[in-house]
């Protein structure tokens, strides 16, 4: 096990360079300069322009700025932002807390009652209730989730005034303590609701169909005809064989959690990950872009990781230490 | 003339049985698929609308009247814009560019993910391997984010769009199709064939990709409704082409005037949900109809 770990984690540590490297090179491929953007466009001055290009490391070759970029990595310095000259770090742990809070709680609670009524539908299957459930999960699976936040908006916030339309606090009233959780809660409300609508159907369909799956085995069927209850062939047999694939995709989702809800971020104005991407593009702020995009793959690399050392643990038939694997 | 008349004649004359067998299956499955059968009948509705925009309403998406912002009514049926514009004209002309994005895109990851999955798995080796390892730090990255960032630096038009859209979502159809040709090329058939002294190029676009094309088809058509839904997305976040009329681009206009006119929001977004239902519903009948060991337990109703 913990050679194959390490195997793995070597891989990791090559798939993150190369990603990376793809990202970093990409940005810096595209047309528009952050140099142009810094020196103003009224009335650049030569020498500022050349002052900032030799500042930021701009007059080098893009893979002379790659192994600076790996070089500062390894002290743990990601740079600094071009626009607000804030460390690239602390800029992401300030929006990281807030994206997690909200996709992090609309995942849980997605994961949750998708997947239990995805057993339910796959139990009474061809039902009414299966059917309602499905027909349903396809709707919401076309749904825009920008749109259906901005309906939130429209229904909750302001036509019925129940909840805000957008922002994590209050801005009018300072409050600390107790007072800020509730009011942050208060917040979370409508831009967790839309990502839990959005994302629920996923959970939903996998649970459903992989239950579905299962129970068409061979060995269930020897089960059943064995006289045992189909309460235990359930519990025992069926959901443990049926939660492998929930627990794969759930941890790709916690891995790209880090990126943020792009789209619900701007729809309620959330300040995330998300939104700092977007102003990151925007301002053609290479040092944050190449930052989150760092920090993304090694979240993926780690729950990859993860996911196959849960594999291991939850369905014994998977050796890691066997050759083959 | 007359031959080209004949020649499709014949094809719908159901005279071989085999052709025979193929029709009579292909209304079986639709008869006892409900997600297939509704979502042909949206799929007809979507068609006539984008071909038949013309005879739908005869403004024109661009241009610009007097009453701004106005609630629907019976001149303007869905109201208009802030700029003055005909939203239920822009929503019918829109149905032609979700169209348009949602399948070339998808036929663009169709086709790529067909020959590369196809290679892989038909050849093997080395190839394969490197194509497996390749799809796998593909998958690792975001797709959204990456797609995003692209069409931010690289421009927003549509073809550009199309491109990246296809090009990020390959890799599903390649590991379909990759599957389908290890278990194809073991067959007796493909043996028969090599034995005979086809080559092996010949062979797999004879009867590999023929053969294993299917679940590729099923995953295309469900790509078709990511691609709109990517679209959307897009051009809410203000990357879209400018030059186009698209929904997910009147969601973004609509949302200035949420609170005095959301039916601009409100009217392209049910028609997203409609378009994006059409295929998603298409490719889950066509992946259930297609997969004869899911059948005995969902099959149909």
């Amino acid at each position: 096990m913990a050679r194959y770990i390490g195997k793995r984690a070597i891989t990791g540590v090559v798939m993150v360079i190369l990603s990376v490297c793809i990202n970093f090179t990409l940005i810096r491929l595209a047309p528009g300069d952050p140099i142009r953007i810094m020196a103003g466009t009224d009335n650049p001055n030569q020498a500022m322009i050349d002052t900032l290009t030799k500042k930021y490391g701009l007059d080098k070759s893009i893979p002379e700025q790659f192994v600076m970029f790996l070089a500062g990595i390894a002290k743990g310095d990601l740079g600094f932002s071009y626009v607000s000259h804030e460390n690239v770090v602390d800029a992401i742990l300030l929006k990281l807390g807030p994206t997690l809070m909200l996709s992090l709680t609309a995942l849980i609670i997605a994961v949750l009652l998708g997947t239990t009524l995805g057993i339910l539908a796959a139990r009474k299957v061809n039902s009414w209730w299966d059917k309602f459930l499905c027909g349903i999960s396809y709707v919401f699976d076309s749904t825009p989730s920008f749109w259906l936040g901005l309906i939130m908006i429209l229904v909750f916030a302001s036509a019925l005034h129940i909840f805000p339309t957008s922002g994590m606090v209050n801005l009018r009233v300072q409050s600390k303590g107790l007072g800020r959780i509730l009011d942050i809660a208060y917040h979370l409300v409508l831009p967790v609701t839309t990502l839990v609508c959005i994302q629920t159907p996923y959970y939903f369909r996998i649970a459903r169909s992989s239950v579905l799956q299962v129970m068409a085995e061979d060995f269930i069927t020897t089960f059943k005809a064995t006289g045992m209850p189909r309460k235990k062939v359930f519990n025992k047999y069926v959901f443990k064989n049926a939660m492998l694939p929930t627990i794969t995709v759930v941890g790709m989702s916690i891995a790209f959690l880090f990126s943020g809800a792009v789209l619900i971020e701007t729809v309620f104005a959330w300040p995330g990950m998300g939104r700092l991407l977007i102003d990151s593009i925007s301002r053609r702020d290479y040092p944050i872009l190449t930052g989150i995009y760092f920090i993304i793959s090694v979240a993926v690399a780690t729950m990859m990781i993860l996911i196959d050392i849960v594999y291991g643990i939850v369905d014994p038939r998977i050796k890691h230490d066997q050759p083959s694997t | 003339m007359k031959k080209f008349f004949k020649a499709i004649a014949d094809f719908f004359r159901p005279q071989s049985p085999s052709r025979k067998a193929f029709f009579e299956r292909v209304v079986t499955a639709i008869k006892r698929n409900a997600q297939l059968r509704i979502g042909l009948i949206l799929l007809a509705v979507l068609l006539f609308v984008a071909f038949g925009a013309g005879l739908l309403t005869s403004r024109s998406p661009y241009y610009m009247y007097d009453d701004l912002k106005q609630a629907p009514n019976s001149t303007y049926l869905l109201g208009t814009d802030g700029l003055g514009r005909d939203v239920y004209t822009m929503i019918v002309y829109g149905t032609r560019v979700s169209l348009m994005i949602g399948i070339v895109a998808a036929s663009i990851s169709g086709i790529i993910g067909t020959m590369v999955g196809a290679i892989a798995g038909y050849f093997g080796g080395k190839v394969d391997r490197f194509v497996v390892e390749f799809i796998n730090i593909f998958v690792m990255t975001p797709s959204f984010f990456l797609i995003l960032i692209i069409i931010a630096l690289f421009g927003s038009s549509i073809t550009n769009v199309m491109l990246v859209l296809g090009l990020t979502s390959w890799t599903g159809n390649a590991r379909l199709m990759r599957a389908q040709a290890i278990s194809i090329k073991e067959r007796v058939f493909i043996k028969s064939a090599k034995v005979i002294g086809e080559g092996n190029w010949k062979i797999m676009f004879k009867h590999v990709i023929p053969n294993g094309i299917f679940p590729v088809i099923a995953n295309t058509t469900m790509n078709v409704s990511g691609a709109i839904l990517s679209e959307a997305s897009l051009s809410f976040l203000g990357l879209g082409d400018p030059n186009v009329v698209s929904w997910g681009q009147m969601i973004s206009h609509g949302k200035t005037y949420m609170s005095p006119a959301p039916w601009i929001s409100i009217s392209a977004g049910i028609a997203i949900v409609f378009t994006v239902l059409t295929f998603f519903l298409l490719g889950e009948g066509l992946k259930n109809v297609l997969s004869p060991k899911l059948q005995n337990v969902q099959g149909g109703e």
